[in-house]
């Protein structure tokens, strides 16, 4: 899967993180170099604005610099190490946001851009890639409120209340449509 | 719904960021000794990543690698003083590397200093008073970086603790958030890291009052709200 994601991956993220945890500085940058950019897309897409984007993805790299040594290449591929770092960082800055930022849709900050819609982030998938097959198999709204919450890191209660939709119904419905997606990507 | 199922979706929800505070601290500590779990964790984690790779590009600003270095020497301190002394029993060692315990209990003398100093100055110039509500303002590395302190009459101040960079062009706001439905308001704006009065006369005042420091435009948040990266925040308490 993701064949085309994976082939911009010049360097060997397993080796530059076993570097990392030998104190190879030039090793994280080559990380940075290489996955940087990529990162602030992500954490945007969570946090809106550009400066708290930067922030997170700062805080993670330094995080990664000093927890490199727990990477653990029998339990996942470094790529999803870095970005699990990355998206918990951002969701704790975006709980923390949320106590000052009172706008229900956040949207006083930045409006909500075409590249953050859900269906948006869905089609920029490849066609051959299995999730998308599997997410597309699913009711638009069900589908909907799984790429809510990973892409924009909203909470159960946000999604109930962007869909209008009761909070059990929102929480039932995620799972169901979990074990739905596990079922078909096996 | 089987107890298998439930467990395969309570990953799938974790990985999603849906589970909260507490549940998410539990689930934490079951996956540290549950590999099948972890395991499960895992497996989301592969599956939606491909969600984030379709993300787009964004360049950095030039200032954010600089950041991330200046921060690796902090953490390269934290390593030195760990393995210092390797033989140490396992208990000395595990206090050794909770550096950060030891820098806190160090800021929050400092803090304190300077309440105490915040005070002492002020009673010197206004004897009869003491603040009532001070709230100390951490950075996100838990350091102390100002103090608020307001007084019966209604006074408020700030005192900043250590000098923050403020870049050209810039300067720092100070926010204040009582009430979520009527949001932050602006109780400040200087140019430099430098004791300065707040603006809460209109405003309401108690225990547990959120204040913080944004970086923003000289002129102030364009949007009247905080637009620019938290400088530091902190809750209000009663002092004795």
């Amino acid at each position: 899967m993701a064949g085309d994601a994976r082939q911009r991956h010049a360097i060997n993220l397993e080796q530059e993180l076993r570097a990392c945890a030998g104190g190879d500085k030039n090793a994280l940058r080559r990380i940075y170099d290489q996955e940087c950019p990529r990162m602030i897309g992500v954490a945007q897409r969570m946090l809106r604005r550009r400066a708290l984007a930067e922030e997170a993805v700062q805080d993670t790299f330094i995080l990664i610099w000093k927890h490199a040594a727990r990477f653990d290449p029998e339990r996942g591929a470094g790529l999803t190490w870095i970005y699990a770092i990355l998206r918990n960082r951002s969701l704790s800055i975006l709980r923390d946001e949320r106590r000052l930022d009172t706008d229900a849709d956040a949207g006083a900050i930045e409006a909500v851009s075409e590249e953050d819609d859900p269906e948006a982030a869905m089609s920029k998938l490849s066609d051959a890639d299995a999730l998308r097959g599997c997410l597309q198999a699913l009711p638009a709204q069900r589908r909907d409120m799984i790429l809510l919450a990973f892409v924009q890191g909203l909470s159960h209660g946000e999604i109930a209340g962007k869909l209008g939709m009761p909070l059990g119904t929102v929480k039932s419905w995620i799972r169901r449509s979990l074990i739905a997606l596990k079922e078909c990507l096996g | 719904m089987t107890s298998e199922q439930d467990r395969e979706a309570l990953a799938g929800e974790y990985v999603l960021g849906l589970l909260d505070g507490a549940q998410r601290e539990a689930f934490e500590r079951d996956i540290d000794h549950d590999r099948e779990l972890d395991t499960a964790v895992e497996r989301w984690r592969a599956r939606f990543a491909v969600i984030d790779q379709s993300a787009l590009e964004i360049s950095p600003s030039p200032e954010v690698w600089p950041r991330i270095e200046a921060g690796l020497s902090k953490s390269r301190i934290v390593k030195q003083a760990a393995s210092h002394e390797p033989d140490r029993a396992s208990m000395l060692q595990q206090w050794w590397d909770s550096l950060w315990l030891w820098r806190g209990a160090a800021f929050a003398g400092l803090a304190l200093t300077a309440i105490l100093g915040g005070t002492l100055f002020l009673a010197s110039t206004r004897a009869d008073r003491q603040p009532v509500l001070v709230a100390v303002l951490l950075t996100d590395a838990n350091v102390a970086a100002a103090v608020v302190n307001t007084f019966a009459d209604g006074r408020t101040e700030l005192l900043p603790l250590q000098d923050i960079a403020v870049p050209k062009g810039r300067a720092l706001q100070i926010w204040t958030l009582w009430d979520r439905q009527t949001g932050p308001r602006s109780v400040g704006l200087i140019d430099q890291a430098k004791a300065a009065p707040l603006q809460l006369t209109d405003l309401p005042l108690g225990p547990n009052q959120l204040f913080e420091i944004t970086l923003e435009p000289a002129s102030g948040s364009p949007t009247g709200r905080p637009t620019g990266p938290i400088i530091a925040k902190g809750l209000t308490a009663r002092s004795l």
